[in-house]
């Protein structure tokens, strides 16, 4: 067993650990701007209309992993399943914007909500059981949504899928794509605020001491099922308003592709890949995995999968805590040459 | 709906119910002995399936005759798999990582399938297996009696083992307390990785069959590990019996509101008892204690 | 506060863990409660603080029903209760792992920062109490054994409980602990809180208990004064089996 640390003069009051991360915090939110900003002036440097393709999916992809890790990486309750909420968001903007004339903004505002309510619903009755049994739930919840899009016919198009209307009227695509980078830079700046925000707030340790130990967290007066319900509705919402955008974006949703748990897999693995504990690692991963994806499918398609399944795989076994925490240790290492016992067996043992 | 039609959904129900119950219990001996969902087992039970055709094909061996070759190629793949991959997970989140590594496992065996046989729905036709049975009105496809027979020999066979030969005594040890299990001198790794082994034979077993009884594609397995979990659950984890009487159960269900409704509604049962089963009883209706909590 | 349980059963599969108990701890004592493993101990103290449901019976606390209240209810009514292997949040920090811990909070608190400066303070006053307020910024999973054993002591005591209830708060630590964990014990109960302790080190039972209760394979068999428990026959004889 390690022993007792060095006591540094400045831990003695307990506020250095606090006060850097607040530091921190404050620190990201600027970063995330710039961030939101960059992504935003993309197109103006990437002109040709299939980069600019690939980087609505990358960013899109960020906000939807990000909102994943408000479940997975603060609970650490593993969702595959959120493709189910991706493709009701995508539904659900269509068939309001479709049956009920509204413009397609008002639709998608109505998704927010409603995605909002559903989140929270199904939430509470699969959050019921935690680890493996969570997980099998969670794929149950994309079959189930498959089903009854290809079901309910009248309403959905059944497997024939939908067409949607787009939320802007550019002519060219390249223009278009544009226009969406933004749309999901926005949203993502929206979600990534939040993360943040969580992380530092009650709310956030309480959900973090669910991931370290749930009993335990309860026997110490967190109301564990209502933090977990909340953060559920919350992720549910934000990868659901990513569905309804992502729909009038490509103007069609098929049943098959945004109800399939390679979207669900592809956000653990992108989540894992940057690291879940951290507010980029996400958007690391999103922002490693989509090129590499595409690139793949465009240029050896047969390998696609097999490839994800690799990645997934060597994730899981060789770099389970993502590339940001390994990153920190070797950082920390670096930092402190002289490494007491401690340290090192603390670091093997992370 | 007639009432002879409602028979013969029952009746075609209690086959397909065999084979949900051969896989599901081969899914529930990977939880008991390893405390994992094998989310692969489906994907393998396909890949079980390809072989058979391919063998099939070129060789023309009779589909259930491949079974002395299949059964024991995936049984030392299954250890291998366990040995070499899963046995490396030591974390704190063991059993999650490992229903992720499972995952990884089955898109992997999912794009190969996808790239050498390509997408396409591939099937067996066997000259006995095309006719059907009548009797008493009730139209029962060979097929689906053959593979009732496979698969309720394969269970009890597997039972048989379980519940009389030295090993399977070791395994029940293990899945109950592994230390204690050690401390007489089990050797329980050796034990979990001849478990996986078996698991994975009754994929074999499984896959033969299927490819006699139905149509099948790479992108297949999905739809079956959903309905195998859901099973699963509403039998309760680690409950091999509790799984088969779920699958029986629910087999006929799904049966009849096929014939009833649609395929589409029929796909739907399963996840209907699942969130049944979850609102009002999460261990299941066989499940242990804490089943829920893995 | 007094804690009764009246009449518990719990069986799991074939193993009855507790058998119609029915138990007076005294309020504003510190009680010990001992007894051969498997005779029921634990269960009780899982089934008091709500994390499995009982097969029959009820628990009151302070005249409340609360058999069956979700655990963090029955945390936030005043029961705090440490575990047999001592657990932390051991990828947070130790004044994190204290931090935690609440009593009561409505939305406004939830989403107001959680290292706010009085919350601080008051958390850096119990680590300061048990002696690890030097640690504060360091990982749970880093410190040693003993340390997390004050640490959960520490956590459970932020919630300022009317009872608490300790697994085991000997179990696998040196001497010089046990003497410390012993003075944190008795200044806890000085300040009014009611103990509840499972143990097996019997002299610190003997020097620390006011109440003593015996269980064997499921139900209560003798309690009173240490010393009485001492020399009783039935005692003897579920410990020796004889």
């Amino acid at each position: 067993m390690p022993s007792a640390i060095d006591a540094s003069p400045r831990s003695q009051t307990g506020q250095s650990g606090v006060v850097a991360q607040r530091r921190r915090q404050a620190w990201n939110y600027v970063a995330v701007l710039a961030l939101v900003a960059v992504l935003a002036a993309g197109p103006v440097v990437v002109t040709n209309s299939y980069y600019r393709y690939a980087g609505v999916l990358m960013v899109m992809y960020m906000v939807m992993a990000t909102s994943w890790n408000l479940v997975g990486g603060f609970t650490g309750y593993v969702s595959l399943g959120h493709a189910a909420f991706f493709g009701f968001g995508a539904y659900c903007t269509g068939i309001i914007a479709n049956e009920s004339r509204t413009s397609v903004i008002l639709a998608l505002l109505a998704t927010v909500g409603i995605c909002a309510v559903v989140g929270a619903v199904i939430g509470i009755v699969a959050l019921r059981v935690r680890g493996s049994s969570f997980v099998i739930v969670t794929i149950a919840l994309v079959y189930m949504g498959s089903l009854l899009a290809q079901g309910l016919r009248s309403l959905t198009g059944g497997s024939g899928g939908l067409d949607v209307a787009g939320l802007y009227s550019f002519s060219g695509r390249a223009a278009r794509h544009a226009a969406y980078i933004v749309t999901f830079a926005v949203l993502l700046g929206v979600v990534m605020w939040l993360w943040n925000f969580i992380d530092g707030t009650k709310f956030g340790m309480g959900l973090k001491a669910v991931r370290e130990d749930e009993d335990r967290a309860q026997s110490l007066g967190v109301n564990t099922t209502a933090f977990k319900v909340v953060a559920f509705a919350l992720s549910a919402t934000f990868v659901g308003s990513a569905g309804g955008i992502y729909a009038t974006w490509t103007g069609f949703i098929d049943p098959i592709f945004v109800f399939s748990v390679q979207i669900s897999a592809q956000l653990v693995l992108m989540s894992l890949l940057g690291g879940t504990r951290s507010l980029w690692g996400p958007v690391l991963g999103a922002a490693i995995i989509v090129p590499s994806s595409e690139f793949f499918l465009v240029n050896l398609p047969e390998y696609h999968l097999v490839t994800m399944g690799v990645m997934l795989g060597a994730v899981v076994l060789l770099m389970p805590n993502g590339i940001i925490a390994t990153l920190r240790r070797l950082w920390v290492r670096r930092r402190a040459p002289a490494a007491s016992i401690r340290e090192v067996a603390g670091a093997v043992g992370a | 709906m007639t009432r002879s039609l409602f028979i013969q959904s029952v009746v075609f129900g209690i086959l397909s119910g065999g084979v949900y119950a051969l896989l599901a219990s081969g899914l529930s001996l990977y939880f008991g002995v390893m405390r994992i969902v094998q989310i692969a087992h489906p994907a393998f039970l396909f890949l079980g399936a390809y072989l058979t055709y391919s063998l099939h094909n070129r060789f023309d061996i009779d589909p259930l005759l491949t079974m002395p070759i299949t059964v024991p190629l995936f049984f030392v793949t299954g250890m291998a798999i366990q040995r070499l991959l899963l046995a490396r997970l030591r974390d704190e989140n063991a059993a999650m990582m490992s229903v992720l590594l499972t995952f990884a496992i089955a898109v992997v065996v999912e794009g190969g399938l996808s790239a050498v046989y390509t997408g396409s729905y591939r099937s067996i036709d066997v000259e006995y297996a095309k006719k059907a049975f009548d009797w008493f009105g009730v139209r029962i496809p060979r097929d689906r009696v053959i593979g009732l027979v496979v698969a309720g020999a394969t269970l009890m066979l597997l039972f048989a083992v379980l519940r009389y030969s030295r090993y399977g005594r070791s395994l029940r040890a293990t899945m109950q307390h592994p230390e204690a299990a050690r401390l007489v001198g089990v050797e329980t790794e050796r034990v979990r990785a001849i478990g996986f082994g078996i698991g994975m034979a009754t994929a074999a077993v499984g896959g033969a069959v299927l490819s006699i009884i139905t149509t099948f594609f790479p992108s297949g397995h999905w739809e079956w590990i959903a309905r195998l979990m859901a099973i699963i659950v509403v039998g309760g984890l680690g409950s091999v019996g509790g799984a088969a009487v779920a699958a029986f159960v629910l087999g006929i269900i799904e049966a009849v509101v096929q014939s009833w409704l649609s395929p589409v509604w029929a796909g739907m049962v399963f996840y209907l008892f699942l969130f049944v089963t979850l609102i009002f009883r999460p261990q299941g209706f066989f499940g242990g204690r804490l089943a829920q909590r893995y | 506060m007094s804690l009764a349980v009246r009449g518990l059963t719990k069986q799991f599969g074939g193993v009855v863990a507790l058998d119609d108990a029915t138990v007076d701890f005294v309020p504003g004592a510190i009680n010990g409660l001992i007894g051969p493993n498997g005779s029921g101990k634990t269960t009780l103290f899982n089934i008091v603080t709500g994390l499995i449901p009982t097969d029959a019976g009820e628990v009151t606390f302070a005249g409340r029903p609360i058999t069956g209240m979700a655990p963090y209810r029955i945390a936030r009514a005043g029961i705090g209760r440490t575990f047999q292997v001592v657990r932390a949040f051991d990828r947070m920090t130790v004044l994190e792992n204290v931090l935690v811990a609440e009593r009561r909070s409505g939305l406004r608190e939830l989403i107001r920062s959680a290292i706010r400066g009085s919350e601080v303070d008051r958390a850096m006053d119990w680590l300061r109490q048990v002696g690890l307020d030097h640690l504060a910024d360091a990982d749970a999973a880093d410190i040693s054994y003993g340390q997390k054993k004050l640490l959960e002591l520490a956590a459970i005591l932020m919630t300022d409980p009317s009872l608490v209830m300790l697994d085991e708060p000997a179990g696998g630590v040196n001497p010089v602990m046990i003497e410390r964990i012993s003075d944190l014990i008795r200044v806890a109960n000085a300040n009014g809180r009611t103990i509840v302790i499972v143990e097996h080190n019997m002299e610190m039972v003997m020097s620390l208990c006011d109440h003593v209760v015996v269980f064997d394979r499921g139900r209560p068999i003798a309690s009173g004064a240490p010393d009485t428990i001492q020399s009783d026959e039935r005692v003897l004889e579920a410990y020796l089996g004889v």
